[in-house]
């Protein structure tokens, strides 16, 4: 099911913290609403499931318009940032989901099982949900939300509380899990890797408004914005009266289509390579040192290809 | 040293023998304190609940006068209940003073602030997000409240256990407001007091360790629950 | 299934608010609490007192700790219930509690021990129909070594005059009967208070007082009823007794319904009918004697004032 939303404006304490003209989710696919924190990610997914009202605007799931009711929740699966559970196993959480939305005992116990296994947590689902690690507790919190095989699945932070080794493999396993499970799928991020790594849909929001919507490869390639490009990990340089954006990782050590002069300040050892920190015009800049380059010099000339930096007028 | 060995071994015969004035002393206190309890926590639990979860002006006011509640001597309750109820006082009409009725008022409003207190504590200490987690998955607001409810119902048990030890060990109140009438509103802190006077030792000591048994057992019977609801 | 596993607490704490709705003021057992005082009572042989008649209800009394203490009204309430049916209520504070209890309608007869102080509320029409009912008497009481040599002094001026000087000396405190007749004695031997060496108020009733003034090793001045009842935990010894103004005199009266609504007039006359009966007052004198080897109170009932030299 498409989640379309139509002039929405939503206050808090007289601010507007979001205004959204217009922005579709598309049925099937799955979107990544990213922004930095504070942007209004979990706000629109709270008002998406109606935990939160409307100043003004609408939101259709499906062409039915949200209401705080049992049919509108019915429609959409939510795994909420922190993990939270109800006293009992995990099994007992998971029944008690299902139970809510009215699935009939033997199909509770197959979906219950069926996500857990998904997730990689059916040996767990006889332990207390409370005494769960932080990464158990999110692939508990997932396949809860996923055993209720929802039109549109909302997920806030999924990675979010993870030891680094626990969140590279669930950033390595979920897309699968998703393509499995999730019809239209929307998960809040404010890390532009995970971003481009779970959804083909990007939604840029910065401080209450959509920045950038639409495919991955043409928000990423092409950020409309100076904001926008920065959140995506643009290198902004001042550049006479506007702005040079270098996409990440685009820069190189030597002459090309787009030149500058970088002060190296540090040099990073990694053993199989090396990267040199420093600054461009003041901003900071990293580049990658291949093995033997000389790099006792105080100044690089570094360079991008012309595709990979964009221009916006102050 | 005799009093005490005394009074103990006086307290065994009175309970071995099933004495029907002990008995019937203890039942009153049971029912007295229970039926306070029992009132303070049929308003007091929702009370509390919605003290926690609510969000209105005064609410920090009324959380504070909640606070000071639960620290109120029980006599200075019993003197305010009592100016009430006596016959010249406001409420004289309804003739309550020296009554078991009016005990339980008393005993009521001693526990309730407890059991709100207590409530409001473990619904507070509740995930914030569980509220909403349950209505995103489709439960109705009576069900969230009762899910909530089972989640917070250790802490609601110890809300009864502190409202009823609060009030069964309690004696300014259940004085002032009973009068410790005997055969009427007699109970076992009161008739500690008048055993004492009256130089019964011995009696005064039996009522007390009935007392404290009875105490004990209510209390153990809750932490029982408590323990194995505990997982 | 919870909820199953909480039922029998549910079922504990129900239980008692279902005997409530029906248990409040209905008939009081008369097994009410576990000690043998009342036993003395049986041994009386007495017809079944012959006052009012059936009156049925409840009513207030208020009264000294003395009658309460004494074990007194616990013989007389459940008689005065089977002749009258009346449930007697009774509040046991100090005199001057229980007169102001009389004096604000809060209570409907009042059996108090402070002549000196009734006279006030007497005259104010507050109580009416005053009726002598029985007198003991105070003794002064004090440790076995009696430091300040009471006895067998000449009168209770030297008594209180030589206590006054050694002490020490624990006062109820607490405007009863007894702490009214204390402060009379004072001034009688011309004592300041403040002077009293070692003198303290307890703010409570005679049979504390007593505990206290028994583990300090003092002297204080207590009704010879109540003494005795705790003698057997005391080491106090009653060193001085008998001079004529040691006298404690009890009256009962009924709060006047013309100034006081509510107050409950049949009931409270049944009740000083009950007491002035002759039969009950031959109760009265017998009560506890056979315990104690002597009367705690002296029957009154009829008798002039002036034989007990008040008015």
């Amino acid at each position: 099911m498409e989640v379309r939303i139509d002039g929405l404006r939503f206050l808090r304490r007289g601010d507007c913290v979001l205004d959204v003209p217009k922005l579709v989710f598309a049925s099937g696919r799955t979107t990544a609403l990213v922004g930095p924190n504070g942007a209004g990610k979990s706000t629109l997914l709270r008002l998406i499931v109606a935990l939160e009202r409307l100043d003004a605007g609408t939101i259709r799931i499906g062409g039915e318009q949200v209401r705080p009711d049992r049919r509108t929740r019915g429609h959409v699966a939510f795994a909420f940032q922190r993990a939270v559970f109800v006293g009992g196993s995990v099994w007992h959480n998971l029944d008690l989901a299902l139970r809510l939305r009215g699935v009939p005992g033997d199909e509770r116990r197959k979906r219950a099982a069926g996500a857990a296994a998904a997730c990689g947590v059916d040996h767990l689902l006889d332990r207390p949900a409370h005494q769960l690690s932080g990464g158990e507790a999110q692939r508990v919190n997932l396949a809860r939300a996923l055993s209720l095989r929802a039109p549109v699945t909302l997920l806030d932070e999924p990675l979010s509380g993870l030891d680094a080794p626990a969140r590279r493999q669930l950033l390595h396993d979920l897309p699968g899990i998703l393509r499995a499970f999730a019809t239209t799928t929307i998960i809040v991020t404010h890390d532009r890797d995970e971003a481009l790594r779970l959804a083909g849909d990007l939604v840029v929001l910065i401080g209450g408004r959509v920045h950038a919507a639409g495919a991955r490869a043409d928000v990423f390639g092409n950020p409309p914005d100076a904001e926008c490009a920065a959140f995506l990990g643009y290198t902004l340089i001042p550049d006479g009266g506007g702005v040079l954006a270098v996409a990440p990782r685009a820069l190189r050590i030597g002459p090309g289509e787009v030149t500058f002069n970088l002060t190296v300040e540090e040099l990073l050892d990694f053993g199989m390579r090396r990267e040199v920190w420093g600054r461009i015009a003041g901003v900071p800049a990293t580049v990658s040192l291949p093995m033997g380059e000389n790099d006792n010099a105080g100044r690089l000339t570094v360079s991008a290809p012309e595709r990979a930096v964009r221009r916006y007028c102050g | 040293m005799d009093a005490l060995w005394e009074g103990f071994q006086e307290a065994v015969r009175l309970i071995v023998r099933g004495d029907a004035g002990l008995r019937e002393v203890a039942w009153r206190t049971i029912v007295v304190s229970g039926s306070a309890t029992l009132l303070a926590m049929a308003a007091g639990v929702p009370t509390g609940y919605g003290l926690a979860r609510g969000r209105f002006p005064g609410r920090t006011l009324v959380l504070s006068a909640v606070n000071t509640g639960m620290g109120m001597p029980p006599v200075v309750v019993g003197l305010i209940v009592w100016l009430f109820l006596v016959r010249s006082g406001p409420l004289g009409d309804l003739e309550l003073i020296y009554t078991k009725r009016a005990m339980v008022v008393a005993q009521f409003l001693i526990a309730v602030p407890l059991v709100i207190g207590f409530t409001a504590a473990a619904v507070q200490a509740l995930p914030a997000e569980l509220p909403d987690l349950l209505a995103a998955l489709g439960a109705g607001r009576l069900r969230t409240l009762w899910l909530l409810a089972r989640e917070a119902q250790l802490g609601i048990l110890a809300a009864v256990m502190a409202g009823f030890g609060g009030v069964i060990s309690e004696v300014g109140a259940s004085m002032t407001v009973g009068g410790n009438i005997q055969g009427d509103t007699r109970v076992l802190t009161t008739a500690i007091v008048t055993e004492t006077s009256r130089g019964e030792n011995a009696n005064a000591m039996a009522l007390g360790i009935v007392l404290l048994v009875m105490a004990f057992a209510v209390n153990l019977l809750l932490t029982a629950v408590q323990q194995r609801r505990r997982r | 299934m919870r909820l199953a596993r909480l039922a029998p607490v549910l079922t504990l704490l129900l239980l008692p608010w279902a005997a409530i709705a029906c248990g409040d003021d209905d008939a009081p057992p008369k097994t009410a609490q576990p000690q043998v005082s009342a036993s003395s009572l049986a041994t009386a042989t007495l017809s079944p007192t012959p006052a009012a008649g059936r009156v049925g209800g409840t009513m207030i009394l208020a009264t000294t700790t003395s009658t309460q203490d004494s074990g007194l009204l616990d013989a007389l309430v459940p008689r005065f219930k089977d002749a009258t049916g009346v449930d007697v209520k009774v509040i046991a504070v100090g005199t001057g509690a229980a007169l102001e209890m009389g004096a604000k309608g809060d209570a409907d007869a009042v059996l108090v021990h402070a002549p000196t102080s009734e006279k006030k509320y007497v005259d104010s029409g507050d109580l009416i129909d005053g009726k002598l009912v029985m007198h003991n008497d105070f003794v002064v009481v004090g440790p076995p070594s009696d430091p300040a040599k009471v006895r067998g002094a000449k009168d209770i001026t030297a008594v209180m005059a030589a206590i006054a000087t050694t002490g020490p000396f624990i006062s109820r405190g607490d405007a009863s009967g007894t702490n009214t007749k204390e402060l009379e004695l004072w001034k009688v031997a011309n004592v300041d208070l403040k002077t009293v060496a070692g003198r303290e108020e307890t703010g409570q009733g005679m049979g504390a007082t007593l505990n206290i003034a028994d583990q300090k090793a003092a002297y204080t001045l207590t009704d010879r009823a109540t003494y005795l009842a705790l003698k057997k935990n005391l080491r106090l010894e009653i060193l001085f007794e008998g001079a004529p103004n040691l006298l404690n005199v009890y009256h009962v009266y009924v709060v006047n319904p013309a100034k006081h609504g509510g107050v409950k007039e049949t009931q409270a006359r049944a009740w000083v009918a009950f007491l002035v009966d002759p039969a009950t007052q031959q109760l009265i004198g017998d009560f506890k004697k056979a315990e104690f080897g002597q009367s705690l109170f002296f029957a009154d009932a009829g008798k002039p004032e002036t034989s007990l030299g008040l008015r």
